[in-house]
């Protein structure tokens, strides 16, 4: 067994007794899956979860459609490498109207490709609950968010409505209509998540090492120019830079930041260290203010 | 690694690979109300305890500035307000919690509102705490407040409370008044279970002894609270504690079959003897199963697969036990709660009772009494309501197992669930059980129809409306017999 730092191998305890809570108590579960950090500490819990067995559950990606190729790779590898259902799904009335980070607001297209398609892909499979890989420390409105969060018919969530949270005791009785997002990470901070990883020594997707790649500046922030579909400003072109991300999301909407650090003890090192927030880089919350309250309300993460 | 360094000096038992290293993460509840400069305290641990990011700072130092609090400054509160809502109306509805670390430990901050119409999210949130940091204004020392926020605490199992006084720098910085809050604060903290009470003299709005040691009271030879919070023990592992463990699941694969859970107290070893509380039936343990590798014993907090050497037939719900001291079996129970729903508690309403991982129809309920938190005092009723404390008792349809929360917490707390929409309404904490079921015959009182027919229900009918009111009378006269203390089972 690896020697865990110690508040790791606690962290990790509260994890793995949150994903047992919801296997006994709900129908349906899914695990959302998208592809970053996060969501390979989320995938190694649940797996050490339900162990020798494999989880009780599929994984699902939301494909935007504008995910990094490497992205895409390493989800169809974890995928067979650890012999689990994953389930893709697109917004494809989305994609029929052309919904894109280029033409579109963040809003607009968060809304379409991600929200939308989230709540289309949760009511066509059932699910009564899906595991996300969200934390508190991320974002002011997330840092109130309960471990098992309730989403009224339509995936609404009413930050006024959820239930009251004591010991370790989680109630999944769920009302008519009511589905739940549950939040195994709830607890961990960036820094712990880089550490597991380290400790444990898992895979990530290689975007987050730096690397030499395309990119243009935008506002302060550097944009990788990932495929043809770039759309540039006037005067604007590529130049190699030496960059790595600290969050991963859509392509065009996450910014990377220059950076040294190309093994997973720099990235601890580089973390523990950070003078930003981590989501500094992720342009669709800066859009208006209480921004990812706004999304979550309407059944967003 | 600061961090991975910081093991080194918690001293552990031998069996030191596979136990939590509790020392290593503090979570704590941070009380009062925003009068007494709460989330300006936090604030600055935050502040200056480095964690808050640049942008973050700079976010808040706008922000500062549009709202003009005070002036100049920077509005350390503005860190914690999380929702849209509460932004708008400059107050905190809901907990929040917050993450910072320091070179010698992670800390979990859990920040609840301190107002007395949100009793129910400070039980909440200290529920999950180890320790409390009660702050009261030196401008006004202890107040029934202080005493509520303390007894809450103190219901739901925290040990251990740091009294920060805060405002130091509005009263002189005097010893005298730190003297005399410290002395008022201990007298009343006498009736509860806390074993170490720290009390620290600071300003949070400047800083003294919240991180740095205070210049300015020289007479205070303590720790600055950031010096303390580094330091206090959350509380030892309890090794001598039986061995429980609530079953979450029953795991199978191919030959495979283990009951995963989380130990909540004690320990076990390989080819000790297991129990399951409610038969009585007991294995052998073979195998500790974890994906990470076979452990060869299990302590409190771990999560783990058992695989014991005959299968005990159980599921989900069953309490692992070790074979001489095991939890009470027990279907009938007094318990003090905490009422977190809307909704008042209604006799006639279904609920659920959730213990660790068990899951039970509550057959009747009543309450006794209604408990004052700021004079303690204890008045009989049996009616409650959201933000009540109150006394009650509960019968169950079957025995179930489980501890005395003042032995065992975690197999001695519960909450109870509307039935109907699965909603939470209550935590509570056991305090007494009966072992062996009140049958009719035993001590309990039988409310059964003819009973109630020849007297009392004497004038009702066969109508559904007269029957309805049979039912209601039914219970009624069963709240009454119950709050002096008759256990009673209606069969009607």
């Amino acid at each position: 067994m690896t020697a865990l730092t110690a508040h790791l191998k606690l962290l990790e305890a509260e994890s793995i007794h949150i994903f047992r809570e919801a296997a006994a108590q709900f129908r349906a579960p899914v695990l959302l899956y998208s592809i970053g950090k996060d969501s390979t500490v989320l995938l190694h819990l649940a797996r050490k979860a339900f162990w020798p067995a494999k989880p009780p559950f599929p994984m699902l990606h939301i494909d935007t459609t504008w995910k990094f190729r490497e992205m895409i790779e390493f989800r169809d590898r974890t995928a067979r490498e650890f012999g689990l259902d994953l389930i893709v799904h697109t917004n494809h009335e989305g994609l029929a109207r052309n919904i894109n980070p280029f033409d579109h607001p963040p809003s607009v297209y968060t809304d379409v490709m991600k929200t939308q398609a989230l709540r289309q892909a949760l009511d066509a499979g059932g699910f009564d609950a899906a595991f996300g890989g969200a934390r508190r420390d991320e974002e002011a409105s997330r840092a109130k968010e309960r471990v098992f969060s309730f989403r009224a018919a339509g995936h609404r969530w009413d930050p006024r409505r959820q239930r009251p949270e004591m010991w370790q005791l989680l109630n999944g009785r769920l009302g008519k209509g009511e589905t739940v997002r549950i939040f195994p990470l709830s607890n961990w901070t960036e820094g712990d998540v880089w550490r597991y990883l380290q400790q444990e020594n898992l895979d990530v997707v290689p975007l987050y090492f730096a690397k030499e790649r395309p990119v243009v500046e935008r506002d302060g922030q550097f944009i990788v120019v990932d495929d043809e579909r770039m759309v540039f400003e006037p005067g604007e072109k590529p130049e190699m830079r030496k960059v790595r991300f600290r969050t991963l999301g859509c392509w065009p909407l996450t910014a990377a930041m220059d950076s040294d650090a190309d093994d997973l003890d720099a990235i601890v090192t580089e973390t523990l260290a950070a003078k930003l927030s981590e989501r500094s880089g992720r342009l669709i919350d800066h859009d208006q203010a209480g921004a990812m309250e706004m999304k979550k309300r309407e059944g967003y993460f | 690694m600061p961090v991975a360094a910081l093991n080194e000096d918690i001293g552990l038992a031998p069996h030191a690979a596979s136990a939590p290293h509790t020392g290593a993460l503090l979570r704590l509840l941070t009380c009062g109300s925003v009068d007494d400069g709460k989330s300006t305290l936090i604030g600055r641990l935050l502040w200056d305890a480095s964690g808050v990011t640049d942008d973050q700072r700079a976010a808040i130092r706008t922000a500062s500035v549009n709202r003009a609090i005070n002036g100049e400054k920077i509005d350390f509160s503005l860190l914690l307000d999380g929702l849209q809502a509460e932004r708008e109306q400059g107050i905190t509805i809901d907990i929040a919690w917050r993450y910072f670390e320091t070179p010698s430990r992670r800390f979990i901050i859990i920040d609840s509102p301190g107002h007395e119409q949100y009793t129910r999210n400070m039980a909440t949130g200290a529920s999950h705490a180890d320790l409390a940091i009660l702050l009261v204004d030196a401008r006004h020392g202890v107040k029934r407040q202080t005493r509520r926020h303390a007894a809450i605490c103190d219901l739901v199992g925290i040990k251990k409370v740091v009294l920060a006084v805060n405002k130091m720098d509005q009263m002189d910085w005097s010893e005298d008044i730190y003297r005399a809050i410290d002395s008022d604060f201990r007298a009343l903290a006498e009736g509860f279970g806390f074993t170490e009470i720290m009390t620290i003299p600071l300003a949070a709005l400047t800083g003294d002894n919240v991180v740095q040691h205070s210049e300015n009271m020289d007479w205070y030879g303590g720790p600055s609270l950031l010096n303390y919070l580094e330091s206090v023990d959350p509380e030892p592992l309890s090794i001598d504690a039986p061995f429980r463990m609530p079953v979450q699941l029953v795991l199978r694969d191919g030959d495979f079959r283990g009951y995963a859970g989380t130990v909540t107290s004690g320990e076990i070893r390989l080819g000790e003897r297991v129990v399951d509380a409610r038969s009585g039936l007991g294995a052998t343990l073979s195998r500790i199963a974890t994906m990470s590798g076979d452990l060869d014993v299990a302590v409190k907090g771990d999560a783990v697969t058992l695989e014991l050497d005959t299968d005990l037939d159980i599921s989900r719900g069953a309490v692992l036990s070790e074979a001489k001291r095991r939890p009470i079996n027990a279907d009938v129970l007094e318990a003090r709660l905490v009422w977190l729903a809307d909704e008042p508690f209604d006799p006639e309403m279904g609920y659920l009772l959730r213990t660790a991982t068990d899951l039970n129809p509550v057959t009747s309920m009543s309450v006794s009494a209604l408990v004052d938190f700021e004079t303690l005092a204890s008045t009989p009723a049996h009616a409650c309501g959201v933000n009540d404390i109150a006394d009650c008792r509960i019968l169950l349809g079957r025995s179930i197992a489980l501890d005395l929360f003042h032995d065992l917490p975690l197999t001695g707390n519960f909450i109870l669930i509307n039935a109907i929409d699965g909603s939470t309404v209550a935590g509570g904490v056991i305090t007494w059980a009966q072992s062996g079921a009140p049958t009719v015959g035993d001590s309990v009182f039988v409310l059964d129809r003819a009973l109630l027919a020849r007297g009392l229900c004497a004038d009702l009918g066969d109508s559904p409306a007269d029957q309805a009111e049979f039912h209601r009378r039914a219970q009624e006269a069963a709240i009454l017999l119950r709050s002096v203390g008759v256990p009673v089972l209606i069969e009607i």
